[in-house]
């Protein structure tokens, strides 16, 4: 199976989303026979259930498929398919780290979209090679001519270079690969050279291990190899190495410009970073590869199981979802309120969602999640400093000298009639106005230095549906900044509820309480009793609303023939209760728990 | 098996099917009433073969509007109730429409041996009638309750309705007013409720209709309970009253967890089994099929359900908590008697439980307490 350097190729599919990215691989990877038709399951490539109902990638899959061109060659065409979501942004970067081209897909009815502007971005910013696509040129609404004219316009590629394509109908998927050997260029590594092999995505096999996503650059990675992580300085022996096809398949090694996968009994993700450098630990490489970033996670939430009794397996669940997932981390946390959980650390909202989504699918957990926070860097006046990810855990006012938050430099995306609002929602949230630039095609490009926790509090929705779902949103974390917050505090039924604790800034605090206190009241049922709700700054009251007593309940008749109707309606009242969770004498539900999210 | 002493029988045709009504009941089958008449006929003869029923204390003829019976039809029925065994006290109740209760029929019916009459008064209010699609007038009504008494009849109740989107309060009052000046026995007060699938319910999720709002509703029932205790009715459950001895046994019987076997399409029936499971069974609904049942010499029963001793306690609590004279403590259910009776729900005295005031408008809460 050797394929000689000139004749391998490393690319990646990028398109805004619904514009047919996973159609398309699907296409490539049945028109080079890598999966037979028949085999074919609608997106091969996401394999996770929740991907394929979500329709996002979350983890990057690698395919290699061998391609005989008109020219008579055989191609190892390999195929990496990349995460869809900001929260993913740093692994997105790192699986372009490790190709040498992109396919462009632009919808021949939507045309270009701010998406498909900042993937272009990326892979320029990578030195990618673009072949560009005009997807679903069989809808009647299609305009192909004209998105061949805008792709010139706007991202400067010639229109001449414009692929027409149905996935769906398999038009095009020949054009498409012969375009990718011709213009791609093939990997520059030196074989001989010390190994150097990029991280791109980590994996855990129950009976494996660890399975690492590789693409060397450099050099030769083989079985029995004695490898060295650069960045961890942890050091393997290999056990195995092959390549997807798309279901693992042993080989004899991997070598420059090749990618694949290799299994050295690892046993946790986290000696396995995306972004590393696997090198020859004998003969080890001077430097890494550029780009590491150690992932850390940016927002927190507590975790509780509804039923008590279902702790334990939710510790289970965690430690086994954390072999898989290295930028989750957690750590046992006791609410007064909501008793013992779980303060984990995601990478974003979605991770977030899709960590709790996964626990109570997989795992059978009903769980109720905190609203997430982001990390404080609280500096005490005995010159002590304290990280809290916890609203409910800064330390008494009177010890606190200054609270620093973490700052992104957000980047929004959007066509240009929607600037103002765009500006408006940022300046609402604290946001700095940094720059902005139009960019051909009416696409404006406009930056913002604010705090995370801003963006973490509904901004990307609100982003979504001030701009009609236009905008696109990265962010980067810059750092940390002093400002002026206090800890709002929530009572319900006269007793604090510690889960329902948020950090906020000084001059906004009242007006927060109050808004968060109405809510609240929309969302807690009424009880037996009527439940006051107060938000209080350091013991002083700032809001009050009340959940008046629940008034009637009751059915008129009662005869023979009602009864089973009238037991099976109270008994799945009280089911429904179930996943209320109870403080003090109050049954709050989740949602409650996450008001603050939306409080605009 | 726990012997039977209670009956129901239920006659599932009407003229009209008024618009909130979510009974078992058909307009439009009329041509249907012989056939199923002997159906039922046929019924509770087989069920005299297979179960311990009778002698029977009371039977409940219900619909439907079963006053729209014949005097033979009705007989032939009664005839074999007889042959199951019939107490001579026994109480034996007709449900009727006031258009039907002409002298005529009601000599027959006391003849049949009939004696109690259930009279579906709802209200006398020119408007309310209207509203509930009532074919008969408010002075109908009264006609009714006067010809019952004059051919003899000593136990008659009116239906009653309160809680009627355009009655206030002086308008339901009025109403009560009347019918306790005509002398009534026993009346039934129900709340007008908006049930899934009427033609009510989809008028008021389409905002055609605005119902009262919880406060009015239940001002107009506290001004029924303070009024009818004043007038020297006993208030005996959460939506019934009675003159002192004419409470309704057969209700009470269902109240106090006895079983009862139901026949006619739709009817439930409730069993006590050897090893105190309580059993539940339902008869096939539509018409239709029930005559075929039976015709093929068929059990009607359509599905049955089994409650283990515990659920039977709970079923019964949530039952009896509905009687105002309270139910027995049996000794369970200590945790939850305790948070009722701390939330200001439920008294406990006697070795009874009853509802507070709060109980009452909460009932369902405390209902749903005793389920596990």
């Amino acid at each position: 199976m050797f394929t000689p350097t000139r004749l391998i190729r490393a690319i990646s599919v990028i398109a805004h989303v619904d514009h047919g990215k996973t159609t398309l691989s699907d296409r490539l990877l049945e028109y080079t026979g890598t999966v037979a038709q028949r085999d074919m399951v609608e997106q091969v490539l996401d394999q996770l259930d929740l991907e394929r109902e979500r329709g996002i990638t979350i983890k990057a899959q690698a395919v290699r498929m061998l391609y005989k061109a008109d020219d008579g060659n055989t191609y190892q065409i390999n195929l990496i398919d990349t995460p869809g979501h900001v929260d993913f942004s740093y692994e997105v970067s790192r699986a372009l780290a490790a190709c040498d081209g992109a396919v462009l897909v632009v919808d021949a009815s939507q045309g270009i979209e701010a998406q498909t502007i900042a993937n272009v971005h990326q892979a320029l910013d990578h030195k990618l090679k673009i072949v560009p696509v005009v997807n679903k040129i069989d809808l009647p609404q299609a305009n192909p001519e004209l998105v061949r004219e805008e792709i010139e316009k706007v991202i400067g590629l010639p229109a001449e270079s414009v692929i027409f394509a149905s996935a769906r109908q398999g038009i095009g998927t020949k054009e498409i690969l012969e375009a990718v050997v011709r213009e791609v260029p093939p990997p520059t590594g030196d074989r001989e050279a010390p190994l150097r092999a990029l991280i791109f995505d980590a994996k855990f096999d129950a009976y494996r291990g660890v399975v690492t996503y590789v693409r060397v650059l450099e050099g030769t990675l083989r079985k029995g190899v004695r490898i060295l992580m650069m960045q961890t300085g942890k050091s393997f022996e290999v056990d195995e190495v092959g390549i997807f096809r798309p279901e693992r398949t042993v080989i004899e090694d991997l070598s420059a410009g090749e990618v694949g996968y290799l299994i050295a009994n690892i046993r946790n993700v986290r000696d396995s970073r995306v972004g590393d450098t696997v090198t020859d630990a004998a003969r080890p490489a001077a430097t890494p590869l550029p780009g590491y970033r150690h992932v850390t996670p940016m927002v927190f939430a507590g975790l509780f199981p509804t039923d008590t009794e279902q702790y334990q397996q939710l510790k289970e669940a965690l430690e086994k979802l954390q072999l898989n997932d290295a930028a989750l981390v957690y750590e046992p946390e006791t609410s007064a309120a909501l008793g013992f959980g779980f303060r984990c650390g995601f990478l974003g909202l979605l991770h977030m969602e899709i960590v709790q989504e996964r626990l109570e699918r997989e795992f059978n957990l009903t769980l109720l999640g905190t609203a997430p926070t982001v990390e404080y860097r609280v500096k005490l006046r005995n010159g002590e400093e304290v990280p809290v990810d916890n609203p409910d855990h800064l330390p008494d006012p009177a010890e606190i000298e200054s609270i620093s938050e973490p700052m992104v430099t957000a980047t929004i995306v959007v066509p240009s009639a929607y600037v103002g609002n765009m500006m408006e929602l940022s300046q609402e949230r604290r946001g700095q106005f940094l720059n902005m630039e139009y960019e051909p095609g009416d696409r404006v490009l406009i930056t913002y230095r604010m705090p995370l926790a801003e963006i973490i509090h509904d901004y990307y929705d609100q982003l979504k549906s001030r701009s009609k779902g236009y905008a696109s949103l990265d962010y980067e974390l810059v750092g940390f900044e002093e400002a002026s917050l206090v800890k709002l505090d929530v009572l319900v039924g006269g007793s604090p509820v510690d889960a329902l604790s948020m950090i906020v800034e000084r001059s906004k605090a009242q007006q927060q309480g109050r808004r968060l206190t109405e809510k609240l009241k929309t969302l807690i049922p009424r009880q037996l009793f009527e439940v006051p709700i107060q938000a209080a700054i350091g013991g002083k009251i700032v809001a009050r609303e009340t959940v008046p007593a629940m008034r009637k309940d009751v059915t008129a008749k009662c005869y023979g023939g009602d009864v089973t109707r009238k037991r099976k309606l109270l008994e799945k009242q009280k089911e429904g209760k179930k996943r209320l969770k109870r403080v003090g004498n109050v049954e709050i539900p989740q949602e409650a728990f996450m008001a603050v999210l939306s409080l605009d | 098996m726990e012997r039977i002493s209670s009956l129901y029988l239920h006659v599932p045709f009407c003229t009209w099917l008024c618009k909130y009504c979510d009974f078992n009941a058909y307009a439009v089958l009329e041509g249907l009433i012989p056939q199923y008449v002997e159906a039922l006929a046929g019924e509770i003869e087989a069920q005299k073969a297979r179960l311990p029923v009778g002698p029977l204390e009371t039977v409940f003829i219900g619909g439907g509007t079963p006053s729209l019976l014949t005097r033979e039809q009705l007989r032939l029925l009664l005839d074999r109730v007889r042959a199951i065994g019939l107490r001579q006290d026994a109480e034996v109740t007709l449900e009727a429409n006031p258009s039907n209760v002409t002298a005529e029929r009601v000599e027959g019916w006391l003849e049949l041996g009939i004696n109690r009459l259930s009279i579906g008064v709802q209200s006398l209010q020119p408007g309310a009638l209207r509203f509930l699609e009532r074919l008969h007038s408010g002075v109908e009504a009264i006609e009714a309750i006067r010809t019952a008494r004059a051919a003899g009849f000593r136990n008659i109740n009116g239906d009653l309705l309160y809680g009627v989107p355009g009655v206030d309060l002086s308008g339901w009052m009025e109403t009560l007013e009347t019918v306790i000046d005509e002398g009534i026995d026993h009346l039934s007060a129900y709340e007008l409720t908006v049930e899934q699938g009427t033609r009510l319910g989809q008028e008021v999720r389409t905002g055609l209709v605005r119902m009262p709002d919880a406060d009015s509703q239940l001002e107009q029932y506290w001004a029924a309970v303070d009024r009818l205790e004043a007038a020297g009715f006993v208030h005996y459950e959460i939506s019934n009253w009675a003159r002192p001895g004419r409470t309704c046994r057969h209700n009470l019987a269902n109240w106090h967890y006895r079983p009862y076997l139901g026949c006619g399409a739709g009817a439930h029936s409730m069993f006590r089994l050897d090893e105190g499971t309580t059993e539940r069974r339902w008869n096939v609904k539509g018409p239709h099929a029930y005559i075929k049942r039976i015709a093929q010499g068929q059990d009607a029963a359509d599905d049955r359900e089994q409650l283990s001793h515990d659920r039977a306690l709970g079923e019964a609590a949530m039952i009896g908590v509905r009687l105002m004279g309270g139910t027995p403590t049996t000794g369970n259910f200590l945790d939850v008697r305790r948070q009722l009776v701390e939330s200001g729900l439920l008294i406990e005295d006697n070795g009874r439980v009853r509802l507070t005031r709060r109980g009452v408008e909460l009932a369902n809460q405390v209902g749903a307490a005793f389920l596990v």
